[in-house]
């Protein structure tokens, strides 16, 4: 790697190098430059560039659970097994004492399973809902 | 009478009350913090949901996951125990707001007897006499001023106390604003209720407290009284006994007619215990438990009656049906409690897994208990693991039951107080049933001074 060459065009070879070789990460050290690139292993994704990663094949299944004691209801229109949920949203509440505590996806993903049914008593870390996070 | 009960406590009384409601046949709900999740009292209850993490404010305080588990799953009432929520006058209010028969007083009683300060002002107003205090303290300010006034030694009290929680005696003006500010904490941080109040400290005077019984048509019992002056530092008590030994026949009839005219005076229903300082021939009103008391057991063993159970038929509505005349206490009763605590080490309480548990058996002796092998006991709560009762026809009789029962309990994994219970029944205070306040706390020393002396 002689003569000047752009920055990003180094880091794309090194992250090809990297995606290529299957490592977690490379480091180049020279005179006083210092390049290093890596993946983030949890998301199965090369750091930098991200335009030319291979996608993700990894998914984590996150639980939503009841944080309060109550009387599960679904939120209308109700989500079902399947539903791709694009960002945040009220899969439901748990009614206490007439106040209605919202239970959201905390961001979108695929619904995995629903694991409890509409009107069901559900008490604290009661789990309500798996979701694949991709 | 209810068909299901909820049950708002852990511990060995959350079995007791299971225990109490299964006799009625009456079903019950548990509730559990994910700390208990395993407990004894989970097992037996017919459901038990989860209202919380371990920590005491976000499980077994949380009064809307609780009142809300009681309406969800079908019960009519709310068990208390001691502790907790027991004697907090909002939580029997929005029972009762939603339906619950709280049981317990109603929730006015409970917060004019549950309130220490205001309850002394009652009974004070009722001809009882009472030691020398304060209102309830505003701040430090307030406290000093009030010390000046009573004379030090004082004792500041939690209004919303029990268990000794929020109780600190203070001996000099120096100490004070540190006792002051350690003490609110304490009860802020036990019953979400850091108010306290001054008291005057008698110098080593006897606790006798009067177990009453009222229902709500007017019937006003007493159950005797119980001695409960074998209290470790902290105040909190060790060793209990009914009857009380060695006291005048004068002053005994005369706490138990004191106990009754204060309760009719105040309306007071369902199980409550009014605590006394005995200063010679002398006593004093000190407080009011508007609960079950642990030691229950052993007037229940005296009088041969279920006080839980009557709890929960005057909660549902039934009269007591019986008059005093009708109880007649019988032989003698001493309960050391079982906690998980290092005597030798201020009574330092313990956290782990028990890997042996063997409780005593046989005529006479009764175990409350929630622990088994294996059982793992949490660092949130109390550390009570068991209460041991001995019944015997002669105060003579139930120590010896006592001391063989203890010897027969063995327990691996934490320290316990059995050690310590053996000690003290073996003191000559004990033994002549002459001992006060201050004989525990000197239990210590007084055997390292014998260790000292055999060399």
């Amino acid at each position: 790697m002689s003569g000047p060459e752009d920055i990003p065009a180094r880091v794309r070879r090194l992250a090809e190098f990297l995606v290529a070789n299957d490592l977690q990460s490379v480091r180049i050290e020279r005179d006083n430059e210092r390049f290093e690139v890596g993946r983030v292993v949890a998301q199965g994704v090369a750091a930098l560039p991200a335009s030319e990663a291979k996608p993700a094949a990894s998914v984590r299944v996150d639980q939503i659970a009841a944080d309060r004691v109550g009387i599960f209801r679904f939120a209308r229109p109700a989500p079902f097994v399947g539903e791709v949920l694009d960002g945040d949203r009220e899969l439901g509440y748990v009614e206490q004492l007439g106040i209605r505590n919202p239970i959201r996806s905390r961001g979108g993903g695929r619904i995995a399973s629903i694991l409890q049914g509409d009107g069901d008593l559900v008490d604290y870390g009661r789990p309500l809902f798996e979701l694949e996070r991709v | 009478m209810f068909s299901k009960v909820l049950i708002a406590n852990r511990g060995e009384i959350a079995v007791r009350i299971n225990r109490a409601c299964h006799d009625l046949g009456v079903r019950t709900v548990a509730i559990y913090s994910q700390a208990d999740k395993d407990s004894m009292h989970v097992r037996e209850a017919d459901e038990a949901y989860c209202v919380g993490p371990g920590p005491v404010p976000r499980s077994y305080l949380d009064i809307a996951n609780i009142v809300s588990t009681a309406l969800a799953s079908g019960c009519q009432a709310v068990h208390p125990g001691y502790g907790f929520l027991a004697e907090n006058a909002r939580f029997a209010e929005i029972c009762s707001d939603h339906g619950l028969a709280f049981v317990g007083p109603k929730p006015s009683v409970i917060a004019a007897m549950g309130d220490k300060a205001t309850a002394k002002r009652i009974m004070k107003e009722a001809g009882v006499a009472t030691t020398p205090g304060s209102d309830i303290l505003e701040s430090a300010q307030k406290a000093r001023d009030a010390a000046k006034r009573i004379g030090y030694p004082v004792l500041l009290k939690a209004t919303a106390g029990g268990g000794g929680k929020g109780m600190r005696v203070v001996e000099r003006s120096e100490d004070l604003e540190r006792a002051f500010a350690s003490a609110t904490a304490e009860a802020e941080a036990s019953f979400k209720d850091g108010r306290v109040y001054m008291e005057k400290l008698l110098l080593q005077p006897r606790h006798v407290e009067v177990q009453v019984l009222g229902d709500d048509f007017g019937t006003v019992l007493h159950m005797g009284e119980r001695d409960c002056s074998m209290q470790k530092p902290s105040h909190q008590k060790l060793v209990e006994e009914a009857p009380a030994p060695n006291l005048s026949a004068k002053l005994r009839s005369a706490l138990h007619d004191t106990a009754v005219r204060a309760c009719r005076s105040v309306g007071y229903t369902n199980a409550g215990t009014l605590e006394f300082l005995v200063s010679g021939d002398h006593a004093y009103f000190m407080e009011m438990n508007t609960r079950i008391q642990v030691e229950h057991p052993v007037t229940e063993m005296v009088y041969g009656v279920d006080l839980v159970k009557e709890q929960i038929r005057i909660a549902s509505g039934e009269r007591l049906g019986y008059a005093q005349k009708d109880l007649q206490p019988r032989g003698h009763a001493i309960e050391c409690r079982i906690n998980a605590e290092d005597a030798r080490n201020g009574f330092a309480p313990e956290a782990g897994t028990l890997s042996r548990v063997v409780f005593p058996d046989g005529p006479g002796i009764r175990v409350d208990t929630h622990v088994y092998a294996g059982s793992v006991v949490p660092p949130y709560y109390d550390s009570l693991l068991a209460k041991i009762v001995a019944h015997g026809e002669t105060r003579d009789a139930a120590i010896a039951r006592m001391e063989s029962a203890l010897r027969e309990t063995e327990i691996a994994g934490v320290h316990t107080t059995v050690d310590v219970c053996l000690e003290i029944l073996a003191t000559p205070e004990f033994r002549q049933g002459r001992y006060d306040v201050g004989v525990l706390p000197k239990l210590d020393s007084r055997a390292a001074a014998v260790r000292q002396a055999r060399g």
